[in-house]
């Protein structure tokens, strides 16, 4: 039986939100942007009259309800501004990633049909107009900034702020309709589209209702206690659903101020001098940072690196248990206290994150030992679970329960449900409501009663409730002896070593597990260089006997971890071969997102799973490589077989 | 030919304007060598004007003479229309001549911001009690030129690097710094001494642009000294070609590259 | 408190003090230092001949008394008025600046782009003939100095009676400070976080670093050379004129008062030639560093009087391990 749809206790649409906001928080920051050097603001207040002058504008130039606006840049508050005026006249934001080529966007702009674009600047405009002869829809493309497009042909080109003064201009003659069109928006209608950055198959477009925004950006919110002063950086792509729901729904729900960055370049900077309240950033970040902090305190003097190791030590023996609440002792709480001083706030400060009172972290699994690390200082980190098919949140951790190898308990509003197979399914408000133009994908994904399939394989821990995913479910198999293969857990094991880069597992339907392993040349490199060892190349380096012991180390240490899990225990590692080359998405062996792509790998390098399987001591292979430039050459080498030990699975049964 | 009195506009939609400075009859000597001899062109206002030859040919020097730091034993420099009276650096600089140096002259103990806030220093006009004093005038003067500075490293997108001590910046980012201090000075005539030296394709390609996006937004008179003939052509409107300290070709960059005495001198074997 | 302990602190509080006035005079240097690249042999002398002319403009002396007497036959000594002493500082500035601007014309306009080592010279040939100047212009009797604000309050004399009184109330033990040294330990520092400021935010100030820096891009930005040399000796005999009346006031004005620039040296090599702040830095721990260790180790150990050569032997220390001083710039040469 479905579940009746979400009714609404308060505004109805994010236009609505905007102007509550404008009234009960007028004079509250709402949006920051750092441009020639120093923070600009503008109020809630401020934020309303630019929008609505821009819808007013809008109208002038004739957008109808039910059209689509796309929308393309980096992060400013004049384009999230853009997506809430295409909301008010009645029309369907669509944001784009903007480092899509020109292809990419003339099929999303083809298929929604968007007669408007938005756009930041003459990068963009130059791609718009590349493509504008294949799209029959579109008419006007606007602007932010006027560099360079002075010269340009303005019958269907306009700048930003000329709209806006249109808008006002013309205010008398389209308020009426506009106010209409706002109150006309309900809790069903749509709030954004946004495109899937499609792995198989083209883009999908996921449209969200306003009930999907704003009863998300609720329940997190909640869930979080996010407060009406809260700062964030907005620096992930405006495409990309999770920056939607943290600067346009939460950001309009609670009343936070959403900051922008001068440019890529300088985010740390930025990011140092907002100092944000609530954080996201992809794990990949986390790392690179924890990796750069441990780089640097390696150069740093003897006594330095002394107090910082004393200091993280004892951080990470009572620095989580304080952040969760839990009792400490008052002598190991004064230590703290003195670290904090000393370390930990400086460093707190140089990564940015001083005031970090939730921060968190999504999409591949991350390591336990960078949890530690920043939970150690003081610094909320947790996990999440989503998609954009279910406006983000899924599940998340709560504060005090946060642990490397769960993604959380489910959000309020969300349930779950665990298919035979293991696939997760869900179902919440926040279910997306179609695909566009695409009625047999939607059907596919999401069934009758609104319960919609994850793709991904997992269960529910009983004792704590929190969900753990194993894998891919496509990618869920099993071994020769019926017991569980989930190689995406065993690589993302080994990935937590900073000196492994990539991990492919083998074992569907064999008896044992092997594997590919890609050595991280940066900080093997630095190993190397610190041990005077010498080497020319990659290739040279991840031959050496002595990375190759160190692998080996690794692999028999989350041997022994992986052992421990009762259903995924069959899953250890017995051979592995260090590979030649990096596994390279120019190559065609991992996808532009980083994700292994296994039966292209199964089949380019066959001859070294057969070897690992059929106890060979080292095989001899030819790979080809593409070059940046796309020519073509190829790579020879002999790569060792290794053994690695692993634990007895029976003998530790026998023993309970 | 053009006159020199009329402007005309180029297929891009530029104004160029009639003559702003002329060069008549230089000659340069360093003891018994002469740097230059007898050597007369013009630039005109709106326009990129290239000045290029052999190692040696006495280009900076030119450069130097234009800009004031040498004073020629004969001849004169005419600027609006007026003799310019001999003169020192610092005064051909006030009135509105900017230049860069082949070696990069920036003041490397200061950050990117502060030298681009040297290059203001014509345009500010409090005196010393003012100064002192600091509220008032001084800290509004202050504020609006700061604004001017943060507009040119937000063209030339150094904004990154702004608080960075010039010393510790790579060559290709200290010659963008030191062109933004000349820019700030807001000039009529831009002297750039070899702005691509040293530098890869893609640094060229971005330099190029700027230097385009100078002369098309702010109508600024650019001369310059380049040895990459690919820069030169696509960018410049007129050329000026020297060897030896002499004169040897000046026309547009077609002119100059099919003239003879220059493809001798300095192109060897003309192609595109 | 323990005697030993109070005692050590009442010597490390003279020493900062006494640090602050070396600093005064380290400053003078790095001014002229820092923007003309001319390390300024005659420091020391343009603070003797400021103060000087400060007492002989008070006490309404005429200028070159004897050689007028000597020429004329006549007998005037006095003008027989008598300036206040805020006057007569302005008046004493504007010579100074005036001395600024004949040095610059006649003396370094025609050095332009000399060797370092000819203008040291020039520096030294200037000292010697400043020396003469002030010897004939205000003859060569010690002085006393007195610079008052008002009739009634002059610069203090003697033990800071209160500071006395309230340390050996509160420690059991009352620290003698002088209440000169106080109030020119305060002159000092305003008078260098002023300068520190100046050269930062104002626009001479950012002109004379860009001097300081590199002269031919100074110029070609529009910064008028002799302008901020001009403004830079002025400045340095502002300090100077300082210092001398500090130093002056305490020990009267005499012709030893030059001396006091010998003390800068050691100053400048732990700073740093370069460094504003560095002067300051440095001359706090030359004269703490001076009187601890004549109290702690020289006087007891040493015989006494390590007061005239520690400054040099730290100095010396310093040059080997690091030459370029705490503050000064570290010579990189990039390849």
């Amino acid at each position: 039986m479905a579940k009746p749809l979400t009714r609404a206790d308060g505004p109805q649409s994010v236009p609505a939100l905007l102007q509550r906001n404008a009234t009960k928080f007028a004079n509250a920051p709402a949006y920051r942007e750092k441009e020639y050097g120093i923070w600009q603001s503008w109020t809630w207040a401020e934020t309303h009259d630019e929008v609505q002058a821009l819808a007013l504008g809008l109208m002038n130039l004739g957008v109808n309800e039910g059209d689509f606006v796309a929308v393309i840049g980096r992060n400013r508050p004049y384009l999230y501004w853009a997506m809430i005026a295409a909301e008010m006249v009645g029309a369907v934001p669509v944001p784009l990633y903007q480092d899509a080529n020109a292809e990419e966007m003339a099929y999303v702009l083809g298929h929604c049909g968007a007669r408007f674009v938005i756009v930041g600047d003459q990068e963009q405009v130059d791609k718009v107009i590349e493509v504008q002869e294949g799209l029959h829809q579109f008419e006007h493309l606007i602007y932010l900034d006027p560099r360079g497009l002075r010269k340009y042909d303005h019958t269907t080109l306009h700048q930003y702020s000329h709209v806006q003064d249109q808008g006002r201009a013309a205010y008398d003659e389209y308020i009426k309709e506009l106010d209409r069109r706002i109150a006309k928006l309900d809790y069903d209608s749509t709030g954004v589209m946004l495109y899937t950055s499609g792995t198989t198959g083209k883009p999908k477009g996921v449209v969200l209702s306003n009930r999907n925004v704003i009863e998300t950006a609720k329940s997190s919110s909640e869930f979080d206690g996010l407060r009406q002063t809260d700062d964030i950086l907005a620096y992930l792509p405006m495409a990309w659903v999770g920056d939607f729901i943290f600067s346009v729904g939460q950001a309009m729900w609670t009343g936070f101020c959403t900051n922008c960055p001068e440019s890529a370049e300088t985010m740390h900077v930025d990011l140092r001098e907002i100092g944000p309240t609530y954080y996201f950033a992809p794990p990949r970040v986390f790392e690179t940072q924890l990796t750069n902090v441990m780089i640097r305190m390696e150069d740093a003097s003897p006594f330095k690196k002394r107090l910082f190791d004393y200091f993280m030590a004892h951080a990470r023996k009572v620095g989580p248990s304080i952040l969760d609440g839990k009792p400490v002792g008052g002598w190991d709480r004064l230590k703290y206290q003195l670290g904090e001083l000393c370390i930990y706030g400086p460093l707190k400060n140089t990564l940015g994150f001083s005031r970090v009172r939730v921060g968190y972290t999504a999409g591949e699994a991350i390591g336990p030992e960078i949890f530690d690390f920043y939970r150690s200082l003081g610094i909320n980190l947790k996990q999440l679970y989503g998609q954009t098919e279910a406006t983000v949140f899924i599940t998340a951790q709560p504060d005090g329960e946060v642990r490397s190898d769960t993604v959380g308990v489910t959000c309020p509003g969300v349930e779950l449900k665990i298919a035979d197979n293991g696939e997760v399914f869900y179902r919440s408000p926040g279910v997306f409501v179609e695909y566009y133009k695409n009625a047999e994908s939607t059907a596919e994904t999401k069934d009758a009663e609104g319960w919609v399939a994850t793709g991904d394989a997992g269960f529910i821990e009983e004792s704590s409730g929190h969900l753990r995913i194993i894998d891919r479910a496509k990618d869920v198999g099993q071994m020769a002896d019926g017991s569980l293969f989930a190689p995406k857990y065993v690589e993302n094991k080994l990935k937590f070593f900073p000196n492994i880069l990539e991990v492919v597992v083998f074992g569907n339907g064999r008896d044992e597990c092997t594997a590919f392993i890609n050595i991280d040349l940066t900080a093997v490199g630095n190993w190397a260089e610190r041990n005077n060892i010498g080497y020319a190349s990659y290739q040279e380096l991840a031959r050496h006997p002595q990375v190759m012991d160190t692998i080996q180390s690794h692999v028999e240490e989350v041997n022994k971890s992986v052992a421990e899990d009762p259903m995924l225990s069959g899953c250890q590692v017995h051979r592995f071969v260090v590979l030649h080359k990096e596994l390279d998405a120019d190559d065609g062996e991992l996808t532009r997102t980083r994700k292994v792509r296994r039966r292209i790998i199964e089949d380019k390098f066959h001859d070294i799973i057969t070897a690992l399987y059929d106890g060979s001591k080292s095989i001899s292979t030819e790979t080809e490589v593409t070059y940046e430039d796309g020519r073509k050459g190829s790579i020879k080498a002999t790569l060792e077989v290794r053994d690695a030990n692993v634990v007895s699975v029976a003998s530790k049964m026998a023993a309970e | 030919m053009n006159a020199t009195a009329e402007s005309y506009t180029t297929e891009d939609g530029r104004t160029i304007g009639p003559v702003v400075m002329e060069m008549k009859n230089i000659t340069l000597r360093f003891g018994g060598v002469e740097a230059i001899k007898d050597i007369s062109f013009d630039i005109r206002e709106g326009e990129i004007r290239a000045i290029i030859g052999p190692n040696g040919a006495g280009k900076s020097s030119m450069l130097n003479v234009i800009s004031g730091f040498y004073v020629p034993q004969e001849g004169e420099v005419w600027y609006k229309g007026s003799r310019r009276p001999s003169m020192r650096p610092y005064q051909v600089a006030e009135q509105g001549i900017a230049r860069t140096f082949q070696n990069i002259a920036l003041f490397e103990g200061m950050s990117v911001l502060d030298n681009v806030m040297t290059g203001r220093l014509t345009h500010m006009n409090t005196g010393l009690f003012a100064q002192s004093f600091w509220k008032g005038k001084a800290e509004q003067e202050e504020i609006a030129n700061r604004e001017v500075a943060e507009k040119i490293i937000d063209f030339l997108e150094i904004q990154a690097i702004r608080k960075t001590p010039v010393s510790r910046l790579s060559y290709g980012l200290k010659k963008r710094v030191e062109l933004a201090r000349a820019l700030a000075a807001e000039p009529s005539i831009l002297l750039l001494d070899e702005p691509m030296a040293g530098m890869n394709v893609e640094e060229k390609e971005d330099m190029s642009r700027f230097i385009l996006d100078v002369n098309d937004e702010f109508g600024t008179t650019i001369a310059l000294i380049e040895h990459d003939m690919g820069v030169v052509m696509d960018l410049s409107d007129r050329v000026v070609v020297m060897d030896y300290g002499k004169k040897i070709g000046d026309g547009t960059p077609d002119d100059v590259r099919n003239n003879q005495d220059v493809i001798d001198a300095y192109l060897g074997v003309a192609h595109d | 408190m323990p005697e030993q302990l109070a005692f050590t602190i009442e010597v490390f509080l003279n020493g900062l003090m006494a640090g602050v006035l070396y600093a005064l005079v380290a400053l003078g240097f790095v001014l002229i230092y820092k923007a003309s690249g001319i390390f300024n042999y005659a420091q020391g002398v343009m603070a003797l001949f400021a103060a000087m002319t400060l007492v002989g403009i008070q006490n309404g002396q005429v200028p070159f008394s004897h050689l007028i007497n000597a020429i004329l036959g006549t007998d005037v000594h006095h003008f027989g008025w008598h300036v206040h002493s805020a006057v007569a500082i302005v008046f004493t500035v504007a010579v100074m600046v005036l001395l600024a601007v004949c040095v610059q014309r006649f003396v370094f306009r025609h050095l332009v782009g000399q060797e370092p080592i000819i203008l040291f010279m020039a520096t030294i040939g200037l000292a010697y003939f400043l020396e003469g100047v002030a010897d004939l212009m205000w003859g060569s009797e010690i002085k006393s100095l007195n610079v008052c604000a008002t009739a009634g309050t002059c610069l203090p004399q003697g033990l800071n009676v209160w500071i006395d009184e309230t340390t050996y109330n509160a420690f059991g033990y009352g620290f003698f400070i002088d209440n000169l040294d106080i109030v020119a330990s305060i002159v000092a520092i305003i008078l260098v976080v002023g300068l520190v400021m100046f050269a930062q935010y104002t626009k001479q100030g950012r002109a004379m670093r860009a001097v300081a820096d590199d002269h031919q891009a100074a110029l070609s930005v529009g910064v008028s050379l002799n302008f901020i040399w001009i403004l830079v000796w002025s400045l340095a005999g502002f300090v100077a004129l300082v210092a001398g009346i500090m130093w002056g006031a305490k020990s009267g004005v005499q012709f030893s008062l030059s001396l006091i620039a010998l003390k800068a040296l050691p100053v400048l090599m732990l700073g740093g030639f370069t460094s504003i702040p560095g002067a300051i830095v440095g001359g706090l721990i030359i004269g703490v560093g001076e009187k601890l260790f004549e109290f702690l180790i020289g006087a007891p150990f040493l015989g006494g009087a390590t007061e005239n050569w520690f400054a040099y032997m730290l100095a010396l220390l310093f040059l080997v391990f690091r030459p370029q001083g705490l503050f000064g710039e570290k010579i990189i040469e990039r390849v």
